[in-house]
């Protein structure tokens, strides 16, 4: 009978140190891929609007102080000048970037009651081993 | 009220973990037990049981909670029990003397060498003497693909003459 708590123990033991080292390499792997992307697109905008703002892109929406009736008018030829000002690759890379971090932070909220509850068992397990 | 499988597997995969205590606490003896049958070291038996549950553990996540565990659980044991008897199992070493016969091949008989060209003669007998296709190929001037396929066709015709 104390053998098999014993077992039960280490068999515990064994999960939890699993789970731990799971969980860890989960959450770290998630929040550099995270951080890495929120920093990329940081800089990425940034660059972005340097660019536009030395070729005086930004004019092109300027339209939007007038009344009603001139933004109907300029809408679309605005729109379409102010795109095929940007410049393409940098922004299809920044559109890419803000996609994965959409998809992580979707990934985070699906998964976060989940992790949420896995760190509450691991913190309770390992203050209830070092009492 | 005791807590069933099904509502344990679900808090499991919410990621409660401390209920998988509850499922150790459960089996753990049964399989004890049932490994106990088979097995008579206490060390392997404690290992497989451990494995068992760490294993089970592992695919907790694409476990159908609707499922029974208990023949899951067994399932695993079987897998676990295959690979420490395969892990185990008594091996025969090799003797080391390992005879080699060497054949050696027959001198080439002039007799033999009437039903052949001139040319396959001459290239065959330098190959006897240890040229490499190569060396033949530079010394007759010749491709070595034609080299090649004129000491296959020299071979061919001594083996026909040799059959009858």
């Amino acid at each position: 009978m104390k053998s098999n708590k014993k077992l039960e123990k280490k068999i515990i033991d064994k999960v939890y140190r699993l789970e731990a080292k799971k969980t860890a390499g989960y959450v770290l792997l998630r929040l550099f891929l995270g951080l890495f992307f929120i920093l990329f697109v940081f800089f990425l905008s940034s660059a972005l609007i340097d660019i536009l703002n030395e070729q005086n892109s930004f004019d092109l929406l300027d339209f939007y102080r007038d009344d009603l009736e001139v933004i109907k008018r300029y809408f679309i030829s605005n729109i379409s000048d102010f795109y095929r000002e940007l410049p393409q690759p940098l922004t299809f890379i920044l559109l890419a970037s803000i996609l994965v971090v959409l998809v992580l932070t979707g990934f985070l909220i699906k998964n976060f009651n989940k992790i949420k509850n896995r760190l509450i068992s691991l913190y309770k397990f390992y203050i209830n081993k070092t009492k | 009220m005791e807590t069933s499988d099904k509502e344990i597997i679900i808090k499991i995969k919410q990621g409660e973990i401390d209920y998988f205590t509850y499922l150790v606490k459960r089996y753990s003896s049964s399989i004890y037990r049932f490994i106990g049958l088979k097995i008579k070291k206490k060390e392997d038996i404690e290992d497989l049981v451990q494995n068992t549950f760490i294993s089970f553990y592992r695919a907790i996540d694409k476990f159908n909670e609707e499922k029974p565990v208990k023949p899951y659980l067994y399932q695993i044991v079987q897998n676990e029990l295959k690979m420490f008897y395969r892990r185990y199992k008594p091996i025969m070493p090799l003797k080391e003397e390992i005879i080699i016969e060497e054949v050696e091949a027959e001198p080439l008989d002039d007799r033999d060498l009437v039903a052949l060209t001139g040319m396959e003669k001459r290239i065959l007998i330098l190959t006897g003497e240890g040229f490499t296709n190569e060396e033949i190929a530079k010394k007759f001037k010749k491709p070595l693909n034609t080299v090649k396929s004129i000491i296959r066709r020299a071979r061919i015709k001594l083996k026909i003459k040799n059959e009858k």
